[in-house]
C-alpha cells in the first residue's frame, strides 16, 4: 500500500470537492447555486400554521405520544399491568371503506396483503355502536346532573344520586371497552394496505411494466471486472476490516470512492436544488412511532430497523422518515404546497433475511448514505409530482451516461404504503444483470393520515360578504410522494463497473467532475 | 510412560499423572480467573504523562498560543439559534417532535455550510498526505473498549443496539483504530495518516443546562477525525504536526481562538497529552471546545493490538532467517479533530454575523459552497 498521496498526481493540490467547470487559474469553483431556489417565501406561515388540536374528539390519546411518557423505561414485568401502552392513531377514513368494500378486498388480494377487511368492518361497527352508546349514557348523565341543580325532594334527590352513580359506573365500563375496541379496530385497520392507481399491473414481480429504457450495455473489448474487484484493486474500499470492526455488509471507503461518495452528494443535492427542492440533513434517531407512522414495521420479524437499546427510539433506514415527521400533527397553509425537500442522511438496515451471492460488496449494505426527495401537496397533484419526480430521477441517471429501464412496479410489489411505485434498475456490467438504484412512491394519503399531516386549502376567491370561521374550508389531507435522488453504493457500484477501462482504470462522468476537484480519472496506484 | 517399565511402576506413574492432571486443571481454572480480574483492575490504569503536561485540575491547563482577537461589533449581536431561525438554518422543534431533545434538522444555506466545511476540510488534511476515509457508524462493542471508551457504564457516551453487541460510534477514532486492529504493519507502512469523515452519536447523558442550547451540544453530528499511528520515537513530532494543522485550518476562517495543554486532571484515560482548541462564541459570549488532538502513545496499541515489525538493519547480514528479524513492537495512535461541524457552525454564524442579520461566509468556503458568499434573510 503506497503512502504517497494516493490520489492521482498534480490533482491533488489543486483538489476541491466542489466546483464550477470554469477556471481562471487551477482553482475551480462552484457552480454558483441557483440562489433563488434558495430564497423560499413559502415559510412564511412554518411553525405557527401548526394546530395540535385533535380532529377526533371521541379519540381518547394524542395522536403522537408526549415525550415524558418514553425517557422513563417500564420493565417488561411492568407492562402487563399497565393500562393499554399509549398508541398512536391513524386517522383512517372507515366510513369510506365500508362503503367501498369491494373495491378494498379486491386491492387486498391484488396486493398480497394479510390484512382482515372483514375483522376491520366488523370491529368498525361495533364500536359505532359502542360510541352511540357511550353518547346516550352522556347525554343521560348530563339530564341527572341537571336536574340535581334544582330544588328537590331529599328522596328524588337520593334517587337521582343512585341513578348518577349507576349512570357513571356503567360509563366508566363502557369507556374503557370503547378503549379497548379503538385500539383493536385500529391495529387491524393500519394493516390495510393503500388503494392502488388504476394503470398499476396486477400481479406479482414479474409482471411489472417497463415504462422506459435508456442506453445500452456498454461494449467492453476486454474482461470485465465486478466492483468488489475494481474496488480492491484500486483500493477503495476495505470490507475485511469492516467486518473485524463492525461484522459483515459493513465498508470503509477510502481513497477517490471517498471523493466519488462527495462528489455523488454534492452534485446530485445541487442539481435538485435547481428544481426548486429544499436542501435538509436530518437526525438519524428516530422515535419508534414516527416509523411505524410512515409505514415501516420497526419491531416486526425480519424487520429492516436497528432498535437502541434502552429507549424507543431507531436508527432510519430512509430520510423519508425523519422529513415525514416535519411537519407531523400539522395543518399546512395551502400557499405552502407543494413542499418539496431533498434531505441527505446515512440510513441504517438489518437486511434481515437477505442473503447470497447478489449480495455482496456495495450492493447490500448496512449503512449507506442516500439524497432522497420528499414531496408534500394536494391530492389532485400527486399524480403530476410522481411524474415530475421520475424524471428528474431519469434526467439524473441519464446524465451519468447509465444504461437503466423504469418499472411500473405491479400490485404485488408495491408495499403497504405506496399507491404507485416506479422503480429504476440500473445495469450493472459485473453482476451481468439490472440492480435497482432508485424508487419513487406516491403515498397518497396512507402516510399523512398516519402523520397527521394536512392542509387548509384557501378560501374561494370570490369574494364572500361574511368572513370568519364559518367559511373556512375544512383541513384536507396532504399527498406524500418520496424518491430517491441517489442512493451512493449502488451509483459506485454503476459507476465503477461500467466505466472501467482495459488497463483497470475507471473514468469519471463529466457532470461529477467538478465536485471531485476536476478528478477525470481513478487509476491504479503506483506501488 | 513411553519407556518400558514394570507393572508395578507403570501403576504408580499412572497415579501420579492423574494427581498432576487434575491439580493442573484446578490451577489453570485459577489462572484464567486471576488474569481476568488482573484485566479488569489493569485496563483503568490512565496512560503515563508528558513531562511537560501541567498538573492539576481544568483550571490548571495552558494556553499554548492565541489567535486574533474578539469581533468588534457596531450592533447588538445575535447568537447562533437566533440567527439561524431568522435566517432558516435550522429545525430543533421538529426534530424535538421526531427524535427528542438535541436533535436538528440543517436547512437551506446550513446544508451548503455542513457541505462546504466537510468538503473543505477533507481536502485540505489530503494535500497534508491524508487518507480519506468514510467509515461504519455501528461497531462491535470490544472495539469501542479497546479504544478506551466504556460502552456500558453509568452515564456512558455509546448508544447500544438492542439485541446485539454492537454500538453507535461517538467519533470517527474508533473504526479507524480498528481498522488495523492485530495485525503487524510493516515499518515502512508508518506514518499511516487517516482522515476520516463520519456521522457521531453521543447520548449526553448528565449533560444539562442553558451552555447546551443548540448546536453545542448534540446527540448527533459529522465530523472529520485525523488519525495516525506512528512509531513510538515520532509521536511528540506527530501531535504538534497534528495541532498545527487544525490551528492552521482554524486560522484560515478567519477564527479567534486559543490552544491548550490540558492539565493532567483533565486528559481521559488514552491521552499521554492532549491539546485542545477554543474558539471565541460571540453569542454564547465565551470560547468554546472546537476541537481535540490527543497522544494516546501505546494505549490504544496495546488494547487493539496494532504492532509494526521495525526493519531490519541496514549492515547486510550474511545469515537471513527469522532469528534475524526485530520482535515486533506497539505503534503510537494519535487522534484530532480536523472539522467538528455544528461547533464549527457556531463559531462562522455568530463571528460573521451583519448588521443586516446576514453571515458572511469565509472566503476558503466558497468555492466548496458554489460561490456562495453571504446567507442572506430570506424575502418575505
Amino acid at each position: 500500500m503506497g503512502l504517497q498521496s494516493c490520489i492521482g498526481g498534480t490533482t491533488l493540490q489543486t483538489l476541491k470537492l466542489a466546483s464550477i467547470p470554469t477556471l481562471s487559474s487551477s482553482r475551480l469553483v462552484s457552480r454558483p447555486v441557483q440562489l433563488k431556489a434558495l430564497t423560499l417565501d413559502f415559510f412564511l406561515l412554518s411553525r405557527h400554521g401548526r394546530s395540535r388540536r385533535s380532529p377526533f374528539p371521541l379519540l381518547a390519546r394524542a395522536l403522537s405520544a408526549p415525550a415524558i411518557a418514553f425517557q422513563t423505561e417500564t420493565p417488561p414485568e411492568e407492562k402487563g399491568n399497565a393500562v393499554v401502552k399509549p398508541q398512536w392513531k391513524a386517522a383512517i377514513d372507515f366510513k369510506w371503506i365500508r362503503e367501498n368494500k369491494e373495491a378494498v378486498a379486491v386491492n387486498i388480494r391484488n396486493r398480497n396483503s394479510n390484512a382482515n377487511l372483514e375483522a376491520v368492518i366488523e370491529l368498525y361497527d361495533k364500536m359505532s355502536n359502542l360510541q352511540k352508546e357511550v353518547e346516550r349514557l352522556r347525554g343521560e348523565r348530563n339530564v341527572v346532573a341537571n336536574k340535581m341543580k334544582g330544588k328537590l325532594e331529599p328522596s328524588e334527590r337520593q334517587r337521582l344520586i343512585e341513578e348518577g352513580k349507576n349512570l357513571k359506573e356503567g360509563l366508566a365500563t363502557l369507556e374503557e371497552d370503547l378503549l379497548k375496541l379503538t385500539d383493536e379496530l385500529q391495529q387491524e385497520a393500519q394493516g390495510i394496505p393503500n388503494m392502488t392507481h388504476p394503470d398499476v399491473p396486477i400481479g406479482g414481480e414479474d409482471c411489472s411494466v417497463i415504462r422506459k429504457k435508456v442506453g445500452s450495455p456498454p461494449q467492453f473489448g476486454f474482461q470485465i471486472k465486478d466492483h468488489l474487484q475494481l474496488g480492491k484493486e484500486l483500493d477503495l474500499f476495505d470490507f475485511d476490516a469492516a467486518a473485524e470492526v463492525s461484522g459483515s455488509k459493513f465498508y470503509y471507503l477510502k481513497n477517490e470512492a471517498v471523493m466519488l461518495e462527495m462528489g455523488l452528494i454534492n452534485w446530485t443535492l445541487s442539481e435538485v436544488m435547481k428544481k426548486g427542492f429544499i436542501p435538509l440533513t436530518t437526525p438519524e434517531i428516530v422515535r419508534s412511532s414516527v416509523v411505524e407512522k410512515c409505514g415501516f414495521q420497526p419491531r416486526g420479524a425480519n424487520t429492516q430497523v436497528y432498535s437502541i437499546e434502552g429507549s424507543d427510539q431507531c436508527l432510519i433506514g430512509t430520510a423519508e422518515i425523519p422529513v415525514g415527521g416535519i411537519h407531523m400533527d400539522s395543518i399546512l397553509a395551502e400557499s405552502l404546497l407543494p413542499l418539496k425537500y431533498a434531505a441527505f442522511s446515512h440510513c441504517f438496515r438489518t437486511e434481515a433475511g437477505a442473503a447470497g451471492a447478489a449480495t455482496r460488496g456495495l450492493y447490500r449494505v448496512h449503512q449507506f448514505s442516500k439524497v432522497e426527495m420528499f414531496v408534500l401537496c394536494r391530492p389532485e397533484e400527486s399524480d403530476l409530482y410522481h411524474e415530475e419526480l421520475i424524471k428528474i430521477e431519469e434526467d439524473l441517471f441519464s446524465s451519468l451516461g447509465l444504461h437503466y429501464k423504469t418499472l411500473d412496479m405491479a400490485s404485488g410489489d408495491l408495499g403497504a404504503p405506496a399507491y404507485r411505485k416506479f422503480d429504476v434498475e440500473a445495469w450493472m456490467p459485473g453482476l451481468e444483470r439490472f440492480g435497482e438504484i432508485s424508487s419513487a412512491s406516491n403515498c397518497t394519503d396512507y402516510q399523512s393520515r398516519r402523520l397527521g399531516i394536512r392542509y387548509r386549502p384557501s378560501e374561494p376567491s370570490s369574494a364572500s360578504p361574511k368572513k370568519g370561521k364559518a367559511n373556512l374550508a375544512p383541513p384536507r389531507f396532504v399527498h406524500t410522494l418520496n424518491a430517491t435522488a441517489c442512493a451512493v453504493p449502488r451509483m459506485i457500484v454503476c459507476l465503477l463497473e461500467n466505466y472501467q477501462q482495459e488497463d483497470g482504470s475507471v473514468t469519471i462522468p463529466e457532470p461529477l467532475r467538478p465536485f471531485m476537484g476536476g478528478l477525470e480519472i481513478i487509476a491504479p496506484k503506483s506501488r | 510412560m513411553k519407556g518400558k517399565l514394570e507393572p508395578s511402576e507403570r501403576q504408580r506413574l499412572i497415579e501420579e499423572g492423574k494427581n498432576l492432571k487434575e491439580g493442573l486443571a484446578t490451577l489453570e481454572e485459577d489462572l484464567l480467573k486471576l488474569t481476568d480480574e488482573l484485566q479488569q483492575e489493569a485496563q483503568g490504569i490512565p496512560n503515563m504523562t508528558h513531562p511537560d503536561v501541567p498538573i492539576g485540575g481544568e483550571d490548571c491547563s495552558v494556553i499554548r498560543k492565541k489567535v486574533g482577537s474578539p469581533p468588534q461589533f457596531g450592533f447588538q449581536i445575535k447568537d447562533h439559534l437566533q440567527l439561524g431561525k431568522e435566517l432558516d438554518l435550522f429545525d430543533f422543534d421538529a426534530a424535538a417532535e421526531v427524535s427528542g431533545s438535541k436533535f436538528y434538522y440543517l436547512k437551506n444555506e446550513a446544508v451548503m455550510l455542513e457541505m462546504g466545511l466537510i468538503n473543505w476540510t477533507l481536502s485540505e488534511v489530503m494535500k497534508k498526505g491524508f487518507i480519506p476515509l468514510t467509515t461504519p457508524e455501528i461497531v462491535r462493542s470490544s472495539v469501542v473498549e479497546k479504544c478506551g471508551f466504556q460502552p456500558r457504564g453509568a452515564n456512558t457516551q455509546v448508544y447500544s443496539i438492542e439485541g446485539s453487541d454492537q454500538c453507535l460510534i461517538g467519533t470517527a477514532e474508533i473504526p479507524v483504530g480498528g481498522i488495523h486492529m492485530d495485525s503487524i504493519l510493516a515499518e515502512s507502512l508508518l506514518p499511516l495518516k487517516y482522515a476520516a469523515f463520519s456521522h457521531c452519536f453521543r447520548t449526553e447523558a448528565g449533560a444539562a443546562g442553558a451552555a447546551t442550547r443548540g448546536l453545542y451540544r448534540v446527540h448527533q453530528f459529522s465530523k472529520v477525525e485525523m488519525f495516525v499511528l506512528c512509531r513510538p520515537e515520532e509521536s511528540d513530532l506527530y501531535h504538534e504536526e497534528l495541532i498545527k494543522i487544525e490551528e492552521d485550518l482554524f486560522s484560515s476562517l478567519g477564527l479567534h481562538y486559543k490552544t491548550l495543554d490540558m492539565a493532567s486532571g483533565d486528559l481521559g484515560a488514552p491521552a499521554y497529552r492532549k491539546f485542545d482548541v477554543e474558539a471565541w462564541m460571540p453569542g454564547l459570549e465565551r470560547f468554546g471546545e472546537i476541537s481535540s488532538a490527543s497522544n494516546c502513545t501505546d494505549y490504544q496499541s496495546r488494547r487493539l493490538g496494532i504492532r509494526y515489525r521495525p526493519s531490519e538493519p541496514s549492515s547486510a547480514s550474511p545469515k537471513k532467517g527469522k532469528a534475524n528479524l526485530a520482535p515486533p513492537r506497539f505503534v503510537h495512535t494519535l487522534n484530532a479533530t480536523a472539522c467538528a461541524v455544528p461547533r464549527m457552525i457556531v463559531c462562522l454564524l455568530e463571528n460573521y454575523q451583519q448588521e443586516d442579520g446576514s453571515v458572511t461566509i469565509p472566503e476558503p468556503l466558497r468555492p466548496f459552497m458554489g460561490g456562495l458568499e453571504i446567507i442572506a434573510p430570506k424575502s418575505r
